[in-house]
């Protein structure tokens, strides 16, 4: 029977993955079967598997518009800003997990308290991004490196600051920097896939609500805003949108993996059809594969959840591209 | 500004009971940063039905003209009319198409020739509402009415320049426009496409009895595919006939000798009132634009 080595390290993301499991004799030699069936593994199994599948659902349908506007760089910084709204929100006392033995209903607060909270941080760096490039003050992916590493070095120090503040108040230490940038499978529990779930079915239903218009302005911006679609209004739901989507997936993948589950579908996707709605369906596919793939990946080698999940993507992509250039490519 | 040009200018197919399709009165424009007007008094009536061409040199305002016409610019000065309505509202009822000088659409999206088509009037519809059947038939007429309805299901990267803006075209007459307006169609257009594109666009009118302004620089492509021509160079300098295009009218527009260069057309001899006094020169620095010395909006005649 696997046995967590720190129970006490369930935090929002340096703690509890599946290499912080001790194997025994006990382990099946399939453990992805043995993490899903075992009540005690199952615990925390399940909500990563249930969370993995909702932030891949709407990363994939995200990552065609990322790959075809052209927006995997501006998601980077507004991943990345992402580790800085980390910092603000621990130094604030909201570390994402309530206190051992609290009731679902604080751990939901401290949740959503997290996810607010790094959202906003997140979309104040994308609008600083968006409103230096569009003044053209600096280019735009100048503006991006600066938000960038600014955040990364403002996340670091309150990260930092937060630790040092806990351990001089004799309070447990808070996630460390490793949980935050790649995240972590048993940070994730039933409250955060909920809330995943129900970021997720957010995004789809106001992408499928603006289907129309975002696609027109997706494809041909100066002629949507002639033929009268809010061109400004799109571009910001979509910030709003990605920002979402890259939060949600932060337990799970971590601040700078994230973005790869926002990208890769899409683009591989795109190596094989020519179709909007075909693109749609192959990326989802290859989105929630990829997840659920990874995470056997994960469990069969104790490996980290995040970096497997964008490792077995990466080879999904691979193998899109490969049969796209053998077909002629659909790019 | 000519004196001549204060006045609106209607032609004699304007009808009371229709009113004008687009009215400019008095309109300038100066961009936000800039301090020289991009176009200043411009005063112009374009009747339901009509195809006006607007000639120009680069810079000469022309495109921020159509800007003003599509309602994405405010006038500085002066005021827009579609059919009597503001330009965002008419934008909104659907009543205007535009066909870009350049074609910024991400070629790379997996979308249709028909999809392409069909996307302002799908942008305006409630998302709970099925595609309906007149939408898809008016786009099968579009396509039709430009050549393309075979390449209807072709993915729209791989298209030709020419098949591209065709399928543009095609884009701004299936939400049954009531004005379309061209910016610079045949740039990067050999003669023998400027022709097939003059012919094209007769039959577009003809089949749909479009208000048409098409913005060029070009001689040839304002000569074959308009009735009349307005001639901008941050003011308006001509209304005239296409052969009302003498060499002097279009020295004076171009501000450049251009006899001989449209050699091939045929001009006809230089009449006195398409070709008024030559402005003095302008202040540098913009000081005389957007100045308070024009002539209030007058109604146009023809209305």
């Amino acid at each position: 029977m696997l046995r967590p080595r720190s129970p006490s390290a369930h935090n929002a993301f340096g703690g509890l993955n599946p290499a912080a499991f001790a194997p025994n004799s006990e382990l099946s030699p399939v453990q992805t079967i043995r993490y899903l069936t075992d009540p005690d593994l199952a615990a925390f199994a399940w909500p990563g598997v249930v969370a993995a599948a909702g932030v891949a659902v709407v990363g994939s349908v995200l990552s065609i518009f990322v790959v075809l506007k052209r927006l995997a760089f501006i998601g980077q910084g507004v991943s990345h800003a992402a580790f800085g709204g980390v910092g603000v929100a621990f130094i604030l006392g909201v570390t994402g997990v309530a206190a051992v033995g609290a009731s679902s209903h604080e751990a939901l607060v401290q949740d959503l308290g997290l996810l607010a909270i790094v959202t906003a941080f997140s979309l104040l760096a994308a609008m600083a991004i968006a409103r230096m490039a569009r003044r053209r003050q600096i280019e735009a992916d100048t503006a991006i490196g600066v938000v960038l590493v600014a955040t990364m070095a403002l996340g670091s120090v309150l990260l930092d600051s937060a630790a040092r503040a806990a351990a001089k108040a004799g309070r447990p230490p808070p996630p460390s920097i490793d949980g935050v940038l790649f995240g972590s499978l048993a940070s994730v529990g039933w409250t955060n896939a909920i809330v995943a779930w129900a970021a997720a079915a957010g995004v789809l239903l106001t992408l499928w609500m603006l289907r129309r218009p975002m696609l027109f302005w997706a494809f041909d911006e100066p002629a949507a805003e002639a033929y009268g679609v809010p061109t400004r209004r799109m571009g910001a739901v979509l910030l709003v949108l990605l920002a979402v989507a890259i939060v949600v997936t932060m337990r799970l993948a971590g601040v700078i993996l994230a973005t790869a589950m926002l990208v890769l579908p899409g683009a591989a996707a795109l190596r094989l059809s020519m179709r909007w709605r075909h693109v749609v369906v192959w990326s989802v596919g290859i989105g929630l594969l990829g997840a659920w793939g990874g995470l056997i990946l994960s469990f069969e080698t104790d490996l980290p959840a995040g970096p497997c999940v964008v490792g077995a993507q990466l080879m999904l992509f691979l193998a899109a591209w490969t049969v796209g250039a053998a077909r002629g490519g659909a790019r | 500004m000519g004196a001549s040009m204060a006045e609106p200018v209607s032609t004699a197919r304007s009808t009371a009971d229709q009113g004008p399709a687009i009215e400019f009165l008095q309109v300038s424009y100066r961009f936000p940063e800039a301090r020289a007007c991009a176009i200043e008094g411009v005063s112009l009536v374009v009747d339901p039905g009509e195809r006006l061409g607007i000639l120009g040199p680069n810079g000469g305002g022309k495109s921020t003209l159509l800007r003003l016409a599509l309602g994405l610019l405010t006038p500085t000065e002066g005021r827009v009319r579609i059919f009597g309505l503001d330009p965002h509202q008419a934008r909104e009822r659907g009543w205007l198409g535009w066909v870009p000088q350049r074609i910024e659409a991400e070629l790379r999206f997996p979308l249709r020739v028909r999809e392409v088509a069909m996307m302002p009037a799908l942008a305006r519809l409630s998302p709970w509402v099925r595609v309906p059947d007149a939408i898809a038939a008016n786009v099968d007429e579009a396509l039709g009415l430009v050549g393309m309805r075979e390449l209807a299901e072709r993915p729209v990267g791989r298209l030709s320049g020419g098949q591209l803006q065709r399928v543009m075209i095609a884009r701004a007459v299936a939400q049954k426009p009531r004005v379309l307006l061209l910016d610079e169609p045949t740039v990067g257009v050999d003669v023998v496409g400027q022709e097939r594109f003059a012919e094209m666009m007769r039959g577009l009118h003809s089949a749909l009895g479009l208000t048409i302004v098409t913005v060029s620089h070009d001689l040839r492509t304002v000569a074959a595919s308009s009735d009349r021509v307005a001639c901008l160079n941050r003011t308006l300098h001509a209304h005239t006939s296409p052969e009302g295009l003498t060499p002097q009218v279009l020295a004076e527009v171009f501000r450049h000798d251009v006899l001989g260069i449209f050699g091939d057309l045929h001009i006809h001899a230089h009449r006195p009132e398409d070709c008024p006094t030559p402005e003095p020169p302008r202040d540098a620095e913009g000081a005389s634009c957007c100045g308070h010395d024009h002539p209030p909006p007058t109604t146009p005649s023809g209305v």
